[in-house]
């Protein structure tokens, strides 16, 4: 008897929405219209929320390549320098040697890498390349999460000896050594010869969008050891332009900063930034990222398409609810006959209210499945239309969850716009149901 | 004899405004099982108020009435609902099939509202009603293929599947042509020859000779109630089968 009574009501419910459809297909064209509210709130679920996800995730993979416990801290060319100083034969500018011994004996900070970096000519016998000649130390690959493909990296003893050892960024391996295995081979950077000791990975350029940070291309670089780099390039530096000759001194171009734990991140951070703005003054000729900022700010960026997809998708859902409370109140009107037909053979008042009430369900749930193919479809060709248009990059991953969620709320809104239909439907008199044309 | 229907001193009135109109003034009848009774009566002399009362779809104003024994008159709206559904067969002048079903459907419908599951047996059973009245070929037409007569066939094996106590049937005949009505009066005297009580309402005198019974009413009450010999028993033929 128990199992018996939820059978019946279990087929009860699934001839119910046979009968549904049925009833609907009679009427194709006007449940579709009268559904499009719903199809709408729900692709504006689903591709907002894939959105939201894509650039949340899209930061926290740049967090990642970039170092959620990092620091950054680089040489910038003050905007005024050139116009007030236009006497001054060299700019100098940027990070110093003390700025960096200051900043090591901060004791949150386990390691820092210093880099200094030119944009050099590369070659090796007929082939050149032009990339970033970088002065850096052994601890680069840790601090950068970055490992050579093939051979080694920079040592200490590198570093201690200034040995002319370089590391070669994968465009340049493959540009210089397109054929040959460069392990051992000699190249030469701007005017002096270095032996090729390992060969990095191809990374990511980080992405441009982390405040002052432009995007930065790590392919093009070559890495020499740090003392090297400054016995081989002056603090000096002689750029020559069409007509005058300038120059500039930069004693360092970035430090980057590896923090003890994540929590030390921010308060690291502030005393980074009291210590340079002490020693620099009012002169802002150094920039401080940390990519831990990101996050906030993807958060802020998820927030905005979250308030904007419970914006669209209430007010769609509010409007599609009133579509569908319109149509089945007009249905209900059309099939008064059909419902004293049925009152006569038996049905009691809570079927009729079950049929209509299934009947509405049904409608804002095929809509709901519709919505979800066109939120998938738009969050997967919008990102791709975006990239071939624009060029860049629209990140967008869907969310599982979403599907569900919408699914759950566009029944929900068949149930609250579908019940005083249905309830129209199942007081009415039979007698004078059955007399309707 | 048993007793199927049996009403007394049944009052229903309409108010319309000031006016209050007496549709059923007192009436008074008692159907055994295996009759074939004919209402008859001039337009608004309240057969159809009469048989929506019977027929359980209203409530009196005054007055008891017992079906199969009990007293349905006070009965509240679900449970009115339930008597429908097991005692009671309908055939309607308009035939009112359900357009989103086939023929076997249509006959299925009233044991959808029965505690019951529908199974296989069931099933069988509205096939068989459908061959029974002659549309064993069209089990998966839709009432939209189908002649009015054929219609009115689905109507009646309908009215059938639940095996009711009483068929209840307004004016069945009043939408088709003479030969099909015949057809579907010799339906309905085969059923009622098998047992099933009939209570018709109708105008013509043609329709009404078939019935056993004639209760003729005027203005709300019973005029006049007398036993009827059908015509085919009168001109000694027999109903073909
Ligand atoms: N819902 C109602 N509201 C008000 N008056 C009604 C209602 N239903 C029926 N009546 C009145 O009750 C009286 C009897 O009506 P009823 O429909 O029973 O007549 P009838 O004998 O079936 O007539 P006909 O042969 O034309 O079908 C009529 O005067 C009618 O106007
Ligand atoms: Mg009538």
């Amino acid at each position: 008897m128990l199992l018996f009574i939820p059978t019946v009501v279990v087929e009860r419910g699934w001839r119910n929405i046979v009968l549904a459809v049925r009833s609907l297909w009679l009427h194709k064209l006007r449940a579709l219209l009268s559904v499009l509210g719903i199809v709408i709130g729900t692709a504006a679920v689903i591709a907002l929320m894939a959105f939201g996800e894509g650039s949340m995730q899209d930061a926290l993979a740049d967090i990642e390549r970039q170092g959620a416990t990092n620091i950054i801290v680089r040489s910038v060319k003050p905007p005024d320098e050139s116009a007030t100083q236009s006497r001054s034969f060299f700019a100098v500018y940027g990070l110093t040697e003390q700025d960096y011994e200051r900043l090591h004996n901060i004791d949150t900070i386990i390691r820092d890498v210093p880099l200094r970096v030119f944009r050099q000519e590369i070659r090796y016998l007929g082939s050149m390349h032009v990339g970033r000649m970088v002065g850096t130390t052994q601890h680069y690959t840790i601090v950068h999460q970055t490992n050579p493909i093939a051979g080694r990296f920079l040592t200490a003893d590198d570093e201690e000896f200034r040995r002319n050892h370089a590391v070669l960024g994968w465009t340049v391996a493959k540009q210089l050594f397109p054929l040959q295995n460069p392990l051992g081979e000699t190249i030469v950077i701007g005017k002096h010869l270095y032996k090729v000791v390992g060969v990095m990975p191809e990374r990511m350029p980080t992405g441009g969008s982390g405040g002052s940070q432009a995007a930065e291309e790590f392919n093009d670089d070559v890495y020499i050891p740090l003392s090297t780099c400054n016995s081989r390039v002056g603090a000096r530096v002689f750029l020559r332009q069409t007509g005058s000759r300038s120059g500039e001194q930069v004693e360092l171009h970035q430090v980057t900063l590896t923090v003890s734990n994540m929590d030390k991140v921010r308060p690291t951070a502030d005393v980074v930034r009291d210590l340079l703005v002490r020693f620099h003054g009012p002169k802002k000729d150094w920039a401080m990222t940390v990519p831990l900022d990101r996050l906030d700010e993807a958060k802020r960026a998820k927030n905005r398409y979250k308030m904007l997809l419970v914006l669209i998708a209430s007010i769609s859902l509010l409007v599609g609810g009133i579509g569908i409370m319109n149509i089945m109140l007009a249905t209900v009107t059309e099939r008064t006959r059909e419902i004293g037909i049925r009152r006569a053979l038996g049905a009691k008042r809570r079927d009729i209210t079950f049929q209509f009430l299934i009947e509405a369900v049904v409608q804002t749930g095929i809509g709901g499945i519709l919505g979800v193919v066109l939120g998938l479809g738009i969050a997967i060709i919008l990102p791709w239309l975006w990239q071939l248009i624009t060029g860049s990059h629209l990140p967008a991953k869907i969310h599982e969850g979403s599907i569900g969620l919408s699914l759950g709320v566009s029944l929900v809104v068949g149930v609250l716009f579908g019940w005083y239909p249905a309830q129209r439907a199942a007081k009415l008199d039979p007698i004078e149901a059955l007399r309707h044309v | 004899m048993t007793t199927v229907v049996r009403i007394i001193d049944l009052i229903k009135y309409y108010e319309l405004g000031s006016v209050l109109v007496k549709a059923l003034d007192g009436v008074s009848l008692t159907v055994h099982e295996g009759e074939f009774v004919a209402l008859m009566g001039p337009s608004g002399s309240g057969k159809s108020t009469l048989l929506n009362l019977l027929g359980c779809l209203d409530r009196p104003t005054y007055g008891h009435y017992y079906l199969a024994g009990q007293d349905v008159a006070g009965m509240p709206d679900d449970q009115l609902s339930d008597i429908r559904s097991r005692f009671l067969g309908f055939i309607f002048q308009q035939y009112n099939l359900l357009a989103q079903y086939t023929v076997v459907e249509n006959i299925e419908v009233p044991l959808l509202y029965q505690e019951r599951r529908l199974t296989e047996e069931t099933r069988q059973r509205c096939i068989e009603l459908a061959e029974l009245v002659g549309l064993g070929q069209r089990l998966d037409h839709r009432p939209m293929q189908l002649s009015g007569g054929q219609q009115q066939r689905v109507a009646i094996a309908r009215a059938l599947v639940n095996d009711p106590q009483v068929i209840l049937a307004d004016e069945p005949t009043g939408n088709l042509d003479t030969r099909t009505s015949e057809e579907i009066m010799q339906l309905l005297t085969r059923l009622n020859q098998a047992g099933k009580t009939i209570i018709m309402v109708t105008h013509e005198n043609d329709i009404a000779s078939w019935a056993k019974r004639v209760v003729r009413m005027r203005d709300g009450i019973v005029e006049t109630d007398e036993l009827n010999t059908p015509h085919w028993l009168r001109d000694g033929a027999t109903v073909s089968a």
